[in-house]
Formats: structure tokens, sequence, C-alpha cells
């Protein structure tokens, strides 16, 4: 098997307390597109914007009416069109009790508790490239960032981390 | 001594003295002083000079309605101007320096401008620099900047870490005096969360101004109240200095963090700011608001030392003076109105005051400070005193209300602007709203408190407890009259526009309110205007004999006070200004000699050391290698787009000039795309994988751009068609392998594949799996060899480049960096980014002839406008440069050889490379007329080298133009 590379290294790591940033690769990012009602059909999922809908291992994600993103195995599908993304995003996993703080350093989305719990996900933009930030438990959450702006995003996390 | 600190009172602690220094002098001030009450405690009333005519100025407020008392703080280059001394808590070690006086504050040169002071006024710089020249401003300008000004930054920048966050609520109560506390305090517990932001660094507002021990008890038990809710948070040091689209505010705190709150509800509980008087001289040190003395009486334990007096127009004043003369000043009023209220007059009489009643102030006299009065009116006399206190009134602070759209308002029965019909969301409480009194500032806080309850969907208040205070009384405020022809009666403090200046702005013409402003400068600044604006307001309107409400406003800009230019960059510096963009072999070009380049948000390598020191030395070789033997390079940053669907195929059609209905699958095309207008937008490869499966590429540059379109063309124009795309720049990497050696090489690394010329002939495309990752391989060539590029998932890019140098290496495979990828396509005549700028034609490319005409495509129509199919048009030629020796330049300017040397030319070089198979400088550009001109003769200048060179027009294609090697 060639060999495989991450745009972080595979091991970063930033601790400071009430935070830990790592980077969570060994992934499977698969996007489904199709009409709605189809694409509902074939995933067996309801995936309302906005909250992860979790199935036999698989996580997902309704990215717009026509889109979903499933994290976990690929599924089998006749009329939805596949497209393999695992390269394309590099996933940060953040948590501790600054973890939001942290977070609303970066993004113009109201990532507290009552607004942003468990199982939430957002699509928004940090240091000006798109990103995902999924809520995986109370204090800890998952930033799906472009793999090209990967590193540019984690400097800049580091930074917000930094001025807490 | 004009100010004395009592021994007691005062919201200060005693025990903590706090040292600092101003122009270079050692003072002491307490802990809760700021900068202007620790100055005015040490005898510092002269604390500035004024912007034009360097006149002595002192501090006028106790808040952010001052003018005058701006400051430097710091040193060694990292001073930061313009701090209004009136807010800035005082610390221990503060430097503070004055500004705009030269040599010194005691003694400033430029005061010489007071003489001149006749020819200086209203619109004296326009009048007066407009010649002789054209040009002369030119001249004039850094002189009048030299002299002007408000403090000088330092050099260095700060070395303070300015952060920025985003928060959220549902309320944002803006103010916490009277109003703002009692809107907080009914909302605390109710479960809405809501932010109260105090531009102070204590709460209270007016309240910490006040020595009403019923109303401070108030405060200090609804502090408690507040500080144990959970839904509130109690911002101090915090000034909101915009608000915008979707309740948006931008708050500075406490000077290094800037918070961009987004509130779903907004109280505004600003207050007012008092108004100053305009007479002769009322810019002297020591003439001051009523308001501040009462402010730094009550709150900064500071005294007039022997007399005071208060002139005013209004009843508020009184507060004021009995305030003053219950802690032991002596006071005297002198009110312009005859009307007063008897129960005034009876309590002066019984505190001591002497009350002049139909009497403004005539003159005042004194040199650096205040010494005396005179007053006008029944009352002739001159009155010695070290201190005067005007009242002019209250202006509520609309700046917030204006910025979110509501015109202010006039209201006559307080002589005041107040806001207008505010947006759905807004609520106003207090002072803000004319509502001057204490009771009623509580009242409506807690009213809007309600309001804001209700629109949120959440159950009434309780009424809360309200102190218990005498009833509010109104200003009873008379409007003064300001005089028109004094030459330094004041109207605005901070640039020196008097009220002189307004009248012959009027009679110059300018008689609306914002001509006026931008004629005289009134109301610009640091302060925009919060003391000066209704003053010049109620003149014009009087010179112009219409009511106020006629005159209207000007516009209020945020920031409301000044604020550092740090503090709106935050962290978007140095590395951070904006993002970088790595390709997934970048570690790898690092760490094997690469130099990198920018390319947009791109790093890409530019040339690698294996091949030279020098860029010019390296790309020669490297382009030599790819001519005669086989390179490696990097075109991960291509844009690289899946478009799937059933009718993916129709999609293309419409979206390519050329047809892509029919293309087999595992074939590749060049496609070429137009913009609507039917300019070129950008041109690529597509690749069907399936029937209902295509890959496409872009250029690096316009990838985001033609992903934008397509997702536009699919969701507004043809939302019918099954067809979804999706960005895989990210997801796939790539490599071209090119070169008369490429086969050789390819079939080493991928040995179970064949590879044949006939498998894999050129322009097609083969999907096959190499150690179980997908693998793509597509013919194709940009640099005129054969070649191939060969794409993978990202995160095995690094691993698949690494394979097939290494089965390269013994047949000499090197990588090759963006400077030979770019040369090599020049000698091959293929258009790039540079050529392709949204300004050309199919047709100015020499692609015309791609353009199908058997189908609709977007661009087709506006493409054949008259213009764009003119012969004239700048169109794509070759240049060869004729003059051995001699060097072509990108951006040279195109002239015919008989043209003089001059203006824009007949077109411009484009791109430009020395052939390494010609060996001499060939280039692309874009000249009038193109191609019809082949074999002539042309000249390509370079202004700013002075350099020019001959060239001939050629064939864009230099070599292969059979395509023999690319189909080897």
């Amino acid at each position: 098997m060639l060999d495989q590379h991450s745009p972080l290294g595979g091991d970063a790591r930033f601790e400071t307390t009430g935070l830990t940033m790592r980077e969570a690769g060994g992934f499977m990012l698969i996007q489904y597109s199709g009409p709605e009602r189809v694409l509902l059909r074939e995933l067996s999922v309801e995936a309302a914007f906005g909250k992860n809908e979790k199935s036999e291992g698989r996580t997902f994600f309704r990215i717009n009416s026509a889109q979903i993103w499933v994290i976990g195995k690929e599924l089998e599908t006749r009329h939805s069109s596949i497209t393999n993304l695992s390269s394309s995003r590099c996933r940060i996993a953040l948590f501790g009790e600054k973890a939001r703080a942290v977070l609303q350093v970066c993004a113009a989305v109201d990532f507290s508790r009552a607004s942003f719990a468990t199982g939430a996900y957002v699509m928004t933009g940090i240091h000006h490239t798109p990103v995902l930030v999924h809520c995986t438990g109370p204090e800890s959450f998952h930033i799906y960032a472009m793999r090209s702006f990967a590193l540019s995003v984690w400097e800049w996390l580091i930074d917000a981390a930094s001025g807490l | 001594m004009s100010f004395r600190r009592l021994t007691s009172g005062g919201r200060l602690d005693r025990d903590k003295s706090v040292k600092f220094r101003f122009n270079g002098k050692r003072l002491k001030g307490l802990s809760g002083d700021t900068l202007a009450s620790a100055l005015l405690a040490n005898d510092r009333l002269l604390v500035g000079r004024s912007f034009k005519y360097h006149r002595p100025r002192g501090i006028v407020g106790a808040g952010v309605e001052e003018p005058n008392a701006l400051f430097t703080i710091g040193k060694d280059g990292t001073e930061q101007v313009n701090v209004i001394g009136t807010c800035l808590e005082l610390t221990e070690n503060l430097r503070a320096k004055s500004q705009n006086a030269w040599p010194a504050l005691s003694f400033d040169l430029r005061a010489v401008n007071q003489l001149f002071a006749p020819i200086f006024g209203a619109g004296f710089y326009y009048k007066t620099f407009m010649g002789p020249r054209l040009k002369s401003w030119m001249f004039y300008e850094p002189h009048i900047r030299h002299a002007a000004g408000l403090g000088k930054t330092g050099t260095q920048g700060t070395a303070a870490r300015h952060n920025t966050r985003n928060a959220f609520s549902d309320v944002l109560i803006i103010g916490s005096g009277p109003a703002g506390l009692a809107a907080a305090l009914a909302l605390a517990g109710t479960g809405v969360s809501v932010t109260l932001a105090e531009q102070d660094f204590e709460l209270g507002g007016s309240i910490l101004s006040s020595q009403n021990e019923n109303l401070l008890a108030w405060r200090e038990a609804t502090l408690a109240t507040l500080n144990r809710a959970e839904n509130l948070r109690l911002l101090t040091r915090a000034t909101v200095q915009g608000l915008f689209d979707g309740n948006q505010a931008i708050i500075a705190i406490g000077g290094t963090m800037v918070e961009s709150l987004r509130a779903r509800t907004i109280i505004f509980a600003t207050g007012a700011v008092e108004r100053p008087l305009v007479f002769d001289d009322n810019d002297l040190p020591g003439v001051m608001l009523a308001s501040a003395l009462r402010t730094y009486a009550n709150r900064f334990a500071l005294l007039p030392s022997k007399r005071c007096i208060i002139a005013t127009n209004n009843d508020s004043a009184y507060e004021t003076a009995f305030d003053l003369v219950t802690l032991g000043a002596t006071v005297m009023i002198a009110d312009e109105r005859n009307g007063i209220a008897g129960e005034l007059l009876a309590k002066s009489a019984s505190l001591g005051v002497v009350v002049f009643a139909g009497s403004s102030i005539a003159a005042v006299a004194g040199k650096r400070r205040i010494e005396a009065v005179m007053l006008g009116g029944p009352h002739h006399v001159r009155l010695s005193c070290d201190l005067l206190g005007m009242s002019g009134g209250w202006s509520p602070l609309v700046h917030l209300t204006s910025q979110v759209g509501s015109k202010p308002q006039f209201n006559p029965s307080v002589q005041a602007f107040v806001p207008g019909p505010l947006a759905t969301g807004h609520y106003v409480a207090g002072a803000c709203n004319g509502s001057f009194g204490t009771l009623a500032a509580i009242n409506t806080g807690q009213a809007q408190a309600s309001a804001v309850l209700a629109a949120l969907g959440k159950k009434a208040i309780n009424k809360t407890d309200v102190p218990p205070l005498e009833a509010d009384r109104g200003l009873a405020i008379l409007p003064s009259v300001s005089p028109s022809k004094s030459r330094f009666a004041f109207v605005d403090f901070q640039n020196d526009v008097t009220a002189k200046d307004i009248a012959q702005a009027r009679d110059e013409g300018y008689t609306n309110i914002e001509h006026l402003k931008r004629y005289t400068t009134l109301g610009m600044g640091t302060d925009q205007g919060k003391t000066s604006n209704i003053n010049a307001l109620a003149m014009l309107a009087n010179l112009r004999d219409v009511p106020i409400s006629q005159v209207g406003t000007t516009t209020f800009r945020p920031p409301f006070t000044p604020l550092t230019v740090g503090a709106i960059v935050g962290r978007s510096l140095g590395q951070h200004f904006r993002p970088t963009r790595r390709s997934p072999l970048h570690d790898w070009h690092e760490q094997n000699g690469a130099t990198m380049i920018d390319a947009g948000l791109w790093k890409r390598a530019w040339y690698y050391n294996w091949a030279g020191k020098t860029p010019h030395e390296a790309y020669l070789k490297e382009m030599e290698l790819v001519r005669h033997n086989v390179g490696l390079s990097d075109v991960s940053t291509l844009g690289k787009i899946d478009v799937q669907g059933k009718d993916a195929a129709e999609f293309l059609n419409r979206v390519y000039v050329n047809g892509f209905a029919k293309l087999a699958v595992g074939r590749a095309r060049y496609g070429v795309m137009l913009n609507d207008d039917g300019l070129v937008l950008d041109d690529g490869t597509t690749s069907r994988i399936s029937e209902t499966k295509f890959y496409m590429t872009t250029t690096t540059a316009q990838a985001g751009e033609v992903m934008s379109w397509l997702e536009y063309l699919l969701q507004c124009h043809w939302p019918d068609l099954d067809v979804h795309v999706t960005s895989l720049t990210d997801e796939w990497g790539g490599m071209a392998l090119s070169g008369p050696n490429a086969r050789q090489v390819l079939e080493r690394a991928f040995p179970e594949e064949d590879l044949s010329d006939s498998a894999l002939p050129y322009m097609a495309v083969k999907d096959i799996e190499y150690e179980k990752v997908p693998i793509r391989i597509l013919r194709l060539s940009f640099s005129g060899e054969l070649g191939y590029e060969i794409h993978c998932p990202a995160n095995f890019t690094q691993g698949l480049w690494e394979h097939v140098l290494k089965m390269g290496a013994s047949a000499g495979l090197k990588p090759y960096g963006l400077e030979a990828l770019a040369s090599l396509r020049i000698e091959k005549g293929h258009v790039a980014g540079l050529e392709l700028d949204h300004r050309n034609s199919l047709d100015d490319l020499g692609l015309g002839k791609m353009a199908s005409s058997k189908k609709s495509f977007v661009g087709d129509t506006l493409r054949m406008r008259e213009d764009m199919m003119a012969p004239e048009r700048w169109s794509l030629v070759g240049l060869e440069l004729l003059e051995p020796g001699k060097k072509l330049r990108g951006g040279a300017i195109l002239f015919a050889a008989k043209d003089e040397i001059k203006g824009h030319g007949r077109g411009y070089i484009t791109s430009v490379t020395w052939s390494t198979d010609l060996q001499i400088y060939v280039a692309l550009g874009l000249y009038q007329g193109g191609l019809a001109h082949e074999n002539e003769e042309i000249i390509a200048a370079f202004p700013l080298k002075n350099e020019k060179v001959r060239l001939r027009i050629v064939s864009p294609h230099f070599i292969d133009r059979e395509g023999t090697r690319l189909n080897a």
C-alpha cells in the first residue's frame, strides 16, 4: 500500500489548560448526491439539517437538499451519486472546558451549550475557509477543514487558544 | 489650584496611590481616578492644544463627550494616540503626553496661528491651496499635515495582543445608567440571555455622579442581584463602537478585545451628554460642563477651590450647584432665563447660592485658566472664579440608534434630537429617548425590558423596586442664542469650528447641514460632534430662520469613541493575515530543495535546487529535462470537479463552447467555457469516467470561480437537470509526467497495466488501482511533450509521487517546478491565466474554431456582439525577439514599427520565456489585429527600464505544430 500522509503530519497535538486539540484522521467521508426524496430513501435517514443522525456506525450530515455526507463505510445505493471525499478534509478534534470558547473566537456561530448541543453541526468558516463543525459531546468537537487549508486552520486555532 | 481633593467621599481608594507621568512629570493619583480626574487633582488644567489655532485647552467633560482631553499613551514607539482622558482608568506607571503642541504644551509656537484667525475661517484650505498650479496641493499637503493633526502614533506598533471573539445574546443593553440597570434588573432570572455593555470601568452611569444615598443604595442592591443572575453578562470597559445589520454590535472591551455580538433585541440606554454654551473664549481651561463639575465632585472628590460659576439655560444645572455647595464649594449661578422656578430659587437661597437671573456669559478673563467672568444681561458684573460650569441642555446619545437606521427627530420640549422610529427589536430607555429624570429612566428601563420579554415570547415581569426619589423635574430649557460674529466663540472644540465659521459657511451658500459639516469640519474627528452638533444645528436654523427639525442632523458613524487599528485588525496579521493553501506534496517539496512561490493562496514549488541556484538557471535546466528526457511536476493545485448525474453530458454540452454530449467513456477533451457576457471564463480538460460521471479540470486560478459558476447555472438556470457537482480539488492530488521518456517511466511505475499508445492514446483516460489506491491516468500534455497526468486521493499523493520518482530514477526522472511548467506551455502556445483574464473572446485567443455551430452554449449570443467581432481587437500572437543579447519582458507594450512610443500602444506581452528549443526569447501577447500582422516586425517598449526591442509576430505555436511529440 502506498504511504498515507496527513496534512498535519498525523500526530499534531496541542494542549493547554482546559483544552486539547489533535488531528483525528483515519475516517471515511462519502458524499451522496441526488434528489432529496431519493437520497433519504436510499440512505434510510431523516437527516434534519443541523443535527447529525447516527445509524449502524455511520454519522450523517445533511449538507444541502441534494447532498448528504456520511462518516463511515460506503453504503450501496442505486440512484444516488457517490463521491469519496475522505482525503479532502482534515479532521481536528477539540475537547475540554475551553473548546467552546476557542470556537467562539473562530466563527460567528452560537456555540453555547444551549444552542449547539451534542449532535449539532454547522457549516461555517474559520480563517476564511469553509469548515464543518460537529459537536460530538458536551465539551468535544470535530472540525472538518479543507485539506489544503488545514495547516492554516490548525495554526489559527492554536493562536485563538493562546488568547483565551 | 482650581480643584482641591476632598479628604473623604468619592469612589476612590485612598489607600492606593497610583503613580503616573504626564509630559514626563511624575504625578500621583488614586485608585478609582480617571487620567482626567488625576490631572485635575494635580492642578493640570491645561492638557492640550487645539487642532487649528493651537489654543490652550483644558478638560471640558467627564465622559465620552470629551472633545479636548485627548492624550498619547505609551512610550518607545508603542504610543497610542487620541485616548480620551476622561474615560481612561488611571493605572500604575501610565505615561500620558499631550497632543498637538510644539515645542511644549505651555509654550506652543504654533499658537501664532491665532493671529491669522481672520483668514483661517471656514473653507480656508479649499480656497487657498487650489493653485497656482494643478498639482500645487501635492506641495502644500505635507506641510499642512505636519502642522495639524491629533497625535502621532508610535512607529513600533502596540505590543499588546488584540483578540476577537463572537458572542450571542437575546438582549443587548447598551449603557448601565439607571435605565440600563433597571432593564437588566427586570430581565434578571427570566431565562433570556442578556449582555449589559458599559463603557466605564464601573456600572452605574449617571448614578456614579450622584450623592443621593437612596439612589446609590439602589445601585448597590441592583448590582448584587445582577451579579447573582446566571442569565446576565455584565461587561465593563466595554464600548459599543458600532451597530450593523442583523443587530451585530462591535464591542471594544478593555482595549485588547473586540467582541462581535449578535443580539436578538437591543435596549438603548446610552444616556445623554450635556451641551456647552457658546460665548467668546468658551474654550479657556477651567470652563467645563456643569455635569462634569458634578461628576468630579461626587465621584472623584474634586471640588472647586474658591468660587465656581454655573452658567445655564435650564434647571438641570441646579443639581450640580446644590451638590457642590453641599460639599463645601462657593457657587453662583448665571441663568439665562428670567422665569426660574420658585423652589429652585428658594433652595438656592437656603444653600447660599447666588442666582443671577436673565444673565448669560458676556466674556471670560484669564490667560491659561479662567480667572473671572463678565455677565451679560441685567447684571453687568465681573465675578472672579476658578471654574465655570456650562449647561446648555442635554443631547441624547443617538449615535448608535442612528447607525441602525433610526433618523433622529427633534423634540422641542427638551430641545434635543431623540431617536426616530426604531426597527423591530430595538427599544430606547431613559435619557437616550429624552426622558432626562432618574425616575423616568428607571421606569422606561423596566417598561422596555417588559416589551423585550413580550417580543421574545416570554412572560411579562413584575414591577421591580424603584428607589425613593424626588419626582423628576423637567428641564424648562430656554434655547440659547449663540453669537455669530465672535472670533473665538467655539461650537466644536475638537475641530476649532467657531460660531463665526458657521455663519460664514451659511453666507457662502452651505445651508445644508451635510455640506456645512464638510466645509467647516464640524462634527468630524474622534468625538463625532457629541458636544457640538446640536448647537451648530440651532445656529444654522436661526441663520436660515427655519425650525431645527428642518435642518436635520448629520450622519453618525462608527466608531463611537476612538478605536485602535490593532483592535480592528485583531489576530489577522502576519501568517494569520490570510490562509495559506498547501498541496499534498508541500512537505515533500520543502524537504527536497524546492523554492516555493505564492500563487494566489497556494504555495507552489517554483524550482528545485537540483537544477540551479537561481530561478533563471533552474527553470531552463528543468525545461531541458522535459524536452529531452522526462520530468515530474506537482499539478495538485488545478481545479478538479466531479460532475455526476444522468444529465451530466448535456450539462457540459451547454457549459463548454465545444461538444461534450458524445464524448466517449475513457476519453478526455479540451474545453473552453464562456461567461454569459461571451468572454472566456476558463479552459481545461474534462474526462468521461462513465455514462453519468465526468472529471473536470480547471486552471488553478479559476477553480473556485468555475465551481461557483457551475453551481449557479444548475441552481438558477437549469434546476431541471439531474446533475451534481462537487469540488475535488482537495480530494485529489495530481502530478504531470512529461517528456519523451514519460511512457517508459509510467510503465515501470504501474507494470501491471497496459499503458501503450494504443491502450492509452492521446486524450484518453484510464482508472486503475495500484496497491489498493484508486489512480486516474490522463494522457494530456500542457508542455507539448508526451505527457500524462496521474491523479490519486490526496492522502496518497506523496506516496505515489515518491513511487513514480523512484521508478523513474534510472531514466533520470527529476521534479520540475512552476516556472518551467509555465514556460513549456508558452513554447507550445497554450493559453493560461495571463491570457485568460476575463477580457478576451474565443477569437481573441485563436480558439474561435472550437465553438460549435450545432448547439447552444453559455455566452454564444453575446460573444457575437459587433465589438467582440471587430477585426482590430487585440488578439493572441506569438512573438520572437529579433535582437540577440537583449531581453523580453512580460507586460512590455507593443507598438507597430512606425509608431511613436507613447501611450498604451497596440497590445502587450502576456507571457515570456527563453526557448530552450529555439534558443531565443519567445513570448505570447495580445496585439491589435492579431495574426493578420504575422511576420511583421514590431516594437516592444518597457518604459520602466527604458528598454525598446524589435520583435516579429509569428504563430503562437513555437514548437511541434503537428503534435508529433505529444502523440508519440
